[in-house]
């Protein structure tokens, strides 16, 4: 209980503190919530689910390890956020802290309640704060693009709300257990309107191809930190919903129906997203497409309903956090040094700042899935998972690796390796080598040993029916 | 019945002690009358009361006097500043406000259609006064000529049908109106021509498509502080007026009118949020906005026994007095949404009020709107699936029309300046700010 309400009380507190603590405040907190969500786990048995009652009628809460995974997932995310952006102006603001804790408590509500409505109360809470920090802290000059990724994101959770309403008709239950008990199959072409409704939502948070067109223009014009809780923790609520929420409980003639066409859309993504990053100029748009290349795959393999390749999946997601903190962080540091992103614009910074050419080379290489690192893994699973169920589609898919290499190999090589154009380049700070040191333990933790990981989650994937 | 006396007796009272030109007084007395008579209805039953043999006239539902008192003192409250300018009729006003509150208490669930019209009568003819109390101004004047006439035709269309219902029954009240048209008379015409006027006087009364065109002139004229106070009780006590003759009388003809119903809705809906979306002028925003709401509101009529109205008005007015207060603050003298900019960055309370507020209204959850909706198209969905799916399609529609605003509110000014607010204006705000708030927990 203390877990979820933790980051709404800190929130509060954040409000009401003076700005001059703000910033501490904010890594205190975020790191508070990170070892309660530890030592909360460490007490906690892989097998068991965690009922948790705060006596309100439409929200429920139960965790589970998918659930633990996730919570800790996301406590590390806003931590890495803090701990990374601690010398930007961002984090000494009342209201970026304020939001973000706001946010981190919707998210933790999404990854761990247990009834439908509150799933779908929990989704849209966190779509607030991100709204409020886009609009104060990035950089749209007309609030066009913003009110594009609003309207977007709307329509999907407009569409998915009308799916939760259908369901709950329907089947006159709202909680996880009872919904999954419930024979949808019965019902034939409504459910599979009612899972198209809630597919809508998650295509256009994950973002599958058609629905992508919020993002790049998103990504670029956020800031760093908004950009890294968008991509690394907020994106993986669709992933989330899909895997604990949709395919147990549409899973029959629904599931049947959209496997092939959201499988297509995933691969397309994938092929698409890399393809128009290899030909980007702005680093942040190259890591954005990168994101929906890898995104889609995740997607498409976790439409094939398997066991193995959904527990992969988890290190996938969790593999992809890791990346994109870090990816954009670099992002990040070369634009509040240099004022550009333009790798047009960039050269040779190895020259004069070999610590941050280190520490960019290695996120770079997880985000390759070079061996021993997590990326190795689940990719290697997933597209072999898709070309187990469609050769075609797994040779597609496996595109993926090569793409990743030119266009990941072209943003790293020029700005650090080009001709000498940025001659001036102070080097990395403490935090941000504490960063970018946790990070790749993480990846190549996950990767020489993703068993500890899968293993854990296992429980709640092969068996969600307690 | 003990709730409308207290409320009369203190309307009385008011307008003795407004000679005595003292605002504060004045607005203590009234707003210790509504806590009165908030109180008498929720203990009500639990004490003898004199006048116990009345109250089978008028069997409003406690909770809705209740949120009618409520709403009344936010009104009250938020509006106070531009009622003791006027020194000399602060009373007045507060009377007639008090006053009109007995209509709409009567008119929420009377059972007798003469009370009915009672009750409608005695709900709008003080409105028509408030509407005009700017005398110096053109719009105002206008606007309480144009309400006044638009709502004596209205009543006199409800009234029309309520003779109609007479003739082919035989009765004023309503529960002999319903056993009379059950066993088949509310296929005469003349029953049909009847509910067919009463719906149309409904429409008119609560603003809904295609009866709705005195709404935005009438909300530009009407001052501030009179808009809290008719933008919502008028619509709670009309959408309860329309459940109980709608669900009780002609709850047998459900099949003839709810097409129609659904009909209005949509209408509604898509009319006043795209409408909405160009004005300049916030109040005729907010009574485009309120044109949608009325539609969403009709949904309730769907399925009277599970939809949660209560909710939907009371979040409804939770959200819309708080930006009328906002309104007052950035534009005291004029009408233009360009005022807005920057208003959220003058005080804090009113930038935590605002955004609340606005998404509130959007229907974004976990807030109170967001709660009224969802009980409202939970109950409407098997009865009205295609309304209820373009209904949440117009909303995105709505949302952006309170997001433009919410835009224009938080951009940061270059040059910042302090806004400060009256005690009573930073109670409103607070109390609303929590009731949007706090909807999960009631529910």
């Amino acid at each position: 209980m203390a877990l979820i309400l933790l980051p709404l009380v800190f929130s509060l507190i954040a409000w009401l503190l003076p700005s001059a603590q703000t910033r501490l405040f904010g890594l205190i907190g975020t790191t508070i919530n990170l070892f309660a969500s530890l030592i909360s786990v460490y007490g906690f048995d892989a097998q068991d689910q965690l009922f948790i009652d705060l006596g309100l009628r439409y929200v429920h809460f139960s965790l589970d390890s998918l659930s633990y995974t996730m919570i800790i997932l996301t406590n590390a995310v806003f931590f890495m956020v803090y701990l990374s952006n601690f010398k930007q102006e961002i984090t000494s603001k009342k209201r970026f802290s304020a939001l973000a804790f706001l946010m981190q408590f919707g998210l933790i509500g999404v990854f761990s309640t247990n009834s439908i409505l509150g799933f779908y109360i929990f989704w849209e809470l966190t779509l607030l704060p991100i709204f409020l920090i886009l609009y104060w802290f990035g950089s749209f000059e007309k609030p066009k693009a913003l009110l594009q990724f609003f309207l977007y994101t709307l329509l999907g959770s407009l569409a998915m709300l009308l799916s939760v309403i259908g369901l709950l008709q329907l089947t006159n239950q709202q909680t996880y257990e009872a919904l999954l008990a419930a024979d949808l199959n019965a019902h034939g072409a409504t459910s599979i309107w009612l899972m198209g409704g809630f597919l809508l939502a998650f295509a256009v948070k994950i973002p599958l191809f058609p629905f992508h067109t919020w993002q790049a223009e998103t990504y670029t014009k956020a800031p760093t930190a908004g950009t890294m809780l968008l991509s690394a923790i907020m994106l993986k609520m669709a992933l989330f919903g899909l895997l604990k929420w949709v395919l147990p409980i549409f899973d029959g003639v629904a599931t049947e129906f959209w496997r092939w066409p959201i499988i297509t859309l995933g691969l397309i993504g994938v092929v698409y997203g890399a393809l128009i990053a290899i030909k980007q100029q702005d680093l942040k748009t190259i890591f954005a497409y990168a994101s929906l290349s890898h995104l889609g795959l995740i997607a498409a393999a976790l439409m094939l309903q398997n066991e193995i390749t959904n527990q992969i999946a988890i290190v996938q997601i969790v593999n992809h956090s890791i990346v994109s903190i870090g990816l954009f962080l670099a992002a990040g540091i070369i634009e509040s040094r240099l004022q550009t992103r333009d790798i047009t614009q960039l050269g040779g910074i190895a020259k004069v700042a070999p610590r941050f050419a280190f520490w960019f080379a290695a996120i770079t290489f997880v985000s390759l899935s070079v061996p021993f690192t997590a990326g190795f893994i689940g990719e290697f699973f997933l597209i072999k998972a898709i070309f187990n169920a469609h050769t075609l589609s797994g040779i597609i898919a496996a595109t993926t690796l090569i793409f990743g290499a030119v266009y990941m190999l072209r943003a790293y090589q020029i700005p650090m390796f080009g001709p000498t154009k940025n001659s001036v380049f102070e080097d990395l700070s403490w935090s941000e080598i504490l960063v970018f040191a946790l990070l790749i333990i993480a990846a190549i933790y996950l990767g020489l040993s993703p068993k500890c990981l899968t293993d854990f989650v296992a429980t709640s994937i092969n068996q969600p029916t307690l | 019945m003990d709730s409308i006396v207290i409320l009369f007796i203190t309307g009385l009272l008011g307008l003795f002690v407004g000679m005595r030109r003292q605002a504060v007084l004045s607005l203590s007395i009234s707003i210790l009358g509504l806590i009165f008579a908030g109180i008498a209805a929720y203990f009500r039953g639990t004490y003898i009361s004199p006048l116990a043999s009345y109250s089978g006239y008028i069997p409003t539902p406690s909770n809705v006097i209740i949120l009618l008192c409520v709403v009344s003192i936010l009104a009250v409250l938020g509006g106070f500043q531009r009622y003791k300018q006027d020194e000399e009729h602060t009373g007045d006003y507060l009377s007639l406000l008090l006053f009109s509150l007995c209509g709409a208490i009567i008119l929420a669930q009377p059972n007798d259609m003469m009370l009915f019209f009672i009750g409608l009568e005695i709900l709008s003819i003080p409105i028509y006064v408030l509407v005009g109390i700017e005398k110096g101004s053109a719009t105002s004047a206008e606007a309480a000529v144009k309400y006044f006439f638009t709502g004596s035709f209205a009543s006199a269309i409800i009234l029309f049908g309520i003779a109609l219902l007479y003739g082919a029954t035989g009765s004023f009240q309503i529960i002999e109106i319903q056993s009379n048209l059950a066993i088949g008379i509310w296929q005469s015409p003349m029953a049909m021509l009847g509910s067919l006027f009463l719906l149309a006087g409904f429409v008119f009364k609560i603003g809904a498509v295609p009866f709705h065109f005195w709404g935005p002139d009438v909300y530009q004229g009407a001052s501030n502080a009179v808009l809290m106070y008719m933008s919502t009780i008028v619509k709670i006590a009309g959408i309860y007026a329309v459940l109980n003759v709608f669900g009780q009388i002609f709850r047998d003809s459900y099949f003839f009118w709810i097409d129609l119903i659904a009909l209005i809705i949509v209408l509604s809906m898509f009319y006043g949020y795209i409408t909405a979306w160009k004005q300049t002028s916030f109040k005729r925003l907010l009574a485009y906005s309120s044109i949608a709401n009325a539609g969403l509101m009709l949904f309730a009529l769907s399925d009277i026994l599970n939809s949660n109205i209560l909710l939907f008005v009371a979040a409804y007015s939770f959200a819309t007095i708080p930006l009328v207060v906002i309104n007052q603050l950035a534009n005291p003298t004029q009408d233009a949404i360009a005022n807005w900019e920057g208003i959220a960055w003058k005080n804090p309370l009113v930038g935590v009020a605002l955004v609340i507020a606005l998404f509130s209204l959007a229907g974004i959850p976990p807030l109170a709107g967001f709660f009224g909706k969802f009980s409202l198209l939970l109950a409407a969905v098997p009865h009205l699936p295609y309304a209820a799916i373009l209904a949440l399609v117009a909303s995105v529609v709505g949302v952006f029309v309170y997001l433009r605003l919410l835009i224009l509110a938080l951009k940061k000014p270059t040059v910042q300046t302090k806004q400060s607010l009256s005690i009573e204006q930073s109670a409103v705000l607070l109390l609303t700010t929590l009731g949007s708030l706090s909807a999960l927990y009631f529910i």
